[in-house]
């Protein structure tokens, strides 16, 4: 699907990883851990780049908009879908066939209040689903996520996570939960100290393999050193 | 795991922190304050030059009858009074929206520095002055009032509202679906996430537009200020007084009258209420754009003429007579002025601020400084420095304390919220040290960088003062457009805004400098 071939990442002028080589198939779940900072965020903005046809991304920063209600911010989801003069009527009238599409993403992800509310007023956790169903709303092949569940309990979690699979061919997550990725996704790779530290299907690995290279999450009862 | 922390080391040995001079024998003088210091400095040097001489009048009479007016203001005298409130307010709305009509395209192609130096220069004109240019195409029309507020506010909106689109936070619009249009783009991914601010700041625009509004009537058009000029100058203060509280009670009630949805109201009535507009009339555009705006020289002349050696050396005379006379005079009393009010509006400010925040006084206390705060910034500056050229005689100190009471009156009011919001601990006592070492500091550098901008301001409203005969460019170009040698006063002009721009860019330059470094004070 992609091939990424010694590349340098950075942001400007600053390389934070020199020579980067990676292929990513087509219908394949891959999870990409690393210790905080080592440039995850920086990979998975790269691969949503050169994916971006057919791609959405949900970033750790949301990119919500706080001034709009629930349903719009949804609706930017699919503003590439309509005309200019279809998305700025549905500014100040919103249409009822996008309404209702919208409504049943936000069931499926929990979301039960109004849909005019703002996101202003929600929780951290209602504003990361508000951020899924942003990204589900696109309606594309290939699911790109950073951190996308972080702030939801681990059983909300990981229903999410099914339904996000379900709706897409393949899905790329920056994830801190190590235990999540090793259950629930197809392939690992580790980032640490600026390259890739392991490549791996996920069945062959355990969290010792994944400790190897960096701490993985502190708070972890099951950390082996 | 040793090598990382030799490098470290290293990296901080060779120490860049506290090796220039300044710092060496200033150690506590931050950024700001040598800011502060050098802006102090300059305006002792400029007060030295400024003509600052107190001319004792006998002016308590009159004074008296000031004040008698203002206590006992007829409102009944003037029946016209109503009908100048909504010229007021009409020229506003309409300038504005104006503004808005042409600003929001210019915001969006601002980066083009095309489109930045343009802008820049129509700014950097007053609205009186493109007044008096309408003024020579249009005649007394509304047409005049309303391009007259309508052009320099709109070259004001591009670069603010560029300048707020720019803040808003860029995830949005990296996340968007591709192939998602440029205008769905610009208004779900930035518009919408700065909209309170844009609102915010139209609404505060509309002020200014009523102050401009009221102030146009000062050569002519039919707003408050004309029967404002005119009353003041027959000594009929009672009307005078009237006409004025009517201005700030209109000025200070502005959120409850202009709510965005009443737009839709007011905008069809201020069109359908404009005085008619006189038939425009081709030959005198013309004749203004081909013949009155060249030098005396070239009128009538062909255009092959022009570069005639002898016709050339005499439009090159004509400038450099007019650069000696009128410009460099008028370049260096403008800069003298408006740096003396601008350290008076910092000192006047500073003393204001801490009157005006709850962190420091009681709420009765707060609520009379907003009232001084409306007054002051609402009464035209014009209007002050004419009571004050009563009180101390003709010199630049009348302009200078107008200058600074509106500017500071102004300053205060988009202060005091900011050190209303700062978050103090639960030490925090209402008393002038704790103030000076939590709230000061925390507000300080948005203050300078408010102060900075200010100056632009007060540069361009030296011009007004130039009308009393304040010999700052503004008298010059005034005085060239009275005598109607309009070549002169578009040269001047010229200069005018080419000062504005240059102040514009070194206040810019000031303010950046500190974002590498901390951002002390």
């Amino acid at each position: 699907m992609l091939t990424v071939v010694d590349t340098d990442l950075g942001y400007g002028q600053k390389i934070i990883l020199p020579n980067i080589s990676l292929a990513l198939n087509a219908n394949e779940h891959v999870a990409i851990l690393g210790p905080s900072g080592v440039g995850k965020t920086t990979l998975l903005h790269h691969l949503y780049q050169q994916l971006a046809e057919q791609t959405c991304l949900c970033s750790q920063a949301q990119g919500l908009v706080d001034n709009l209600s629930i349903f719009h911010n949804v609706f930017i989801g699919g503003l590439a879908r309509h005309s200019r003069w279809y998305n700025m009527v549905n500014l100040l009238l919103p249409f009822t066939q996008p309404q209702q599409h919208i409504s049943a993403i936000c069931q499926q992800l929990e979301l039960t209040m109004p849909l005019q509310k703002k996101v202003s007023e929600l929780s951290g956790g209602q504003r990361q689903r508000v951020a899924l169903a942003r990204a589900l709303f696109q309606q594309q092949p290939v699911f790109m996520g950073d951190e996308p569940f972080s702030a939801l309990d681990p059983l909300m979690g990981v229903r999410l996570l099914n339904l996000v699979k379900q709706s897409h061919q393949s899905v790329i997550c920056v994830l801190h939960d190590a235990e999540l990725a090793l259950a629930h996704f197809d392939r690992i790779i580790v980032i640490s100290a600026g390259k890739v530290a392991l490549d791996a299907n996920a069945n062959q690995l355990t969290l010792a393999h994944l400790s190897q290279h960096y701490v993985v999450a502190d708070e972890s009862p099951h950390r082996a050193d | 795991m040793l090598w990382p922390m030799n490098r470290l080391i290293v990296q901080i040995n060779p120490n860049k922190m506290a090796n220039t001079a300044s710092t060496r024998f200033f150690p506590f003088i931050g950024h700001w304050q040598k800011i502060t210091l050098g802006l102090f400095l300059l305006v002792l040097v400029c007060w030295f030059f400024a003509d600052t001489e107190v001319i004792a009048l006998e002016p308590w009479a009159e004074l008296g009858r000031m004040f008698t007016g203002f206590i006992t203001p007829d409102f009944g005298a003037t029946e016209y009074l109503l009908e100048a409130v909504w010229q007021t307010i009409s020229f506003a709305l309409l300038g504005i929206c104006l503004g808005l009509l042409l600003g929001f395209p210019l915001a969006l192609a601002y980066q083009h520095p095309l489109i930045a130096a343009m802008c820049a220069f129509i700014r950097a004109i007053h609205e009186i002055f493109w007044a008096l240019i309408f003024l020579q195409v249009f005649g007394l029309s509304p047409l005049t009032g309303i391009l007259a507020i309508g052009l320099p506010y709109a070259a004001t909106f591009a670069r603010v509202l560029a300048d707020i689109l720019q803040q808003a936070p860029p995830q949005t619009v990296f996340a968007l679906p591709k192939g998602t249009d440029r205008l769905s783009a610009l208004i779900y991914g930035r518009w919408m996430h700065m909209y309170p601010q844009i609102v915010a700041y139209i609404r505060y625009r509309f002020e200014c537009a009523l102050r401009s509004s009221a102030v146009l009537g000062f050569i002519g058009m039919p707003t408050l200020g004309f029967y404002l000029e005119s009353a003041f100058r027959q000594g009929h203060y009672q009307q005078g007084g009237a006409l004025l509280i009517l201005f700030i009670a209109l000025i200070g009630t502005i959120r409850f009258w202009a709510k965005p949805a009443m737009l839709w109201v007011y905008l069809p009535l201020a069109v359908y209420f404009l005085p008619e507009l006189p038939v425009l009339q081709p030959q005198l555009i013309w004749r203004f754009i081909s013949i009155d705006i060249l030098p005396p020289m070239l009128q009538g002349q062909t255009l092959t003429a022009w570069f005639a050696a002898d016709t050339f050396i005499a439009v090159c005379e004509w400038a450099y007579e007019l650069v000696r006379d009128q410009v460099w005079p008028g370049i260096i009393a403008t800069l003298v002025l408006a740096c003396c009010a601008l350290g008076l509006t910092h000192v006047l400010t500073l003393i204001m601020l801490p009157l005006n925040t709850t962190l420091m006084m009681p709420k009765w206390v707060i609520m009379l400084m907003r009232g001084v705060n409306l007054i002051l910034r609402s009464l035209p500056e014009y209007l002050l420095a004419f009571v004050f050229m009563l009180l101390l005689g003709p010199s630049m100190l009348p302009a200078i304390i107008a200058l600074a009471l509106h500017n500071s009156g102004l300053m205060v009011f988009l202060m005091a919220r900011q050190s209303d919001d700062i978050i103090v601990p639960l030490t925090y006592r209402a008393r002038l040290d704790h103030y000076s070492y939590v709230v000061l500091p925390a507000i300080y550098p948005h203050f300078m960088g408010l102060l900075f901008y200010r100056f632009e301001v007060i540069i361009r409203e030296t011009a007004i003062l130039g009308m009393l005969g304040v010999m700052t460019l503004g008298f010059y170009v005034d005085s060239n457009f009275a005598e109607i040698r309009f070549s002169g006063a578009l040269l001047l002009l010229m200069f005018t805004a080419g000062l504005n721009v240059l102040v514009d860019y070194i206040a810019r330059r000031l303010l950046q400098a500190p974002r590498d470094k901390l951002q002390a004070c």
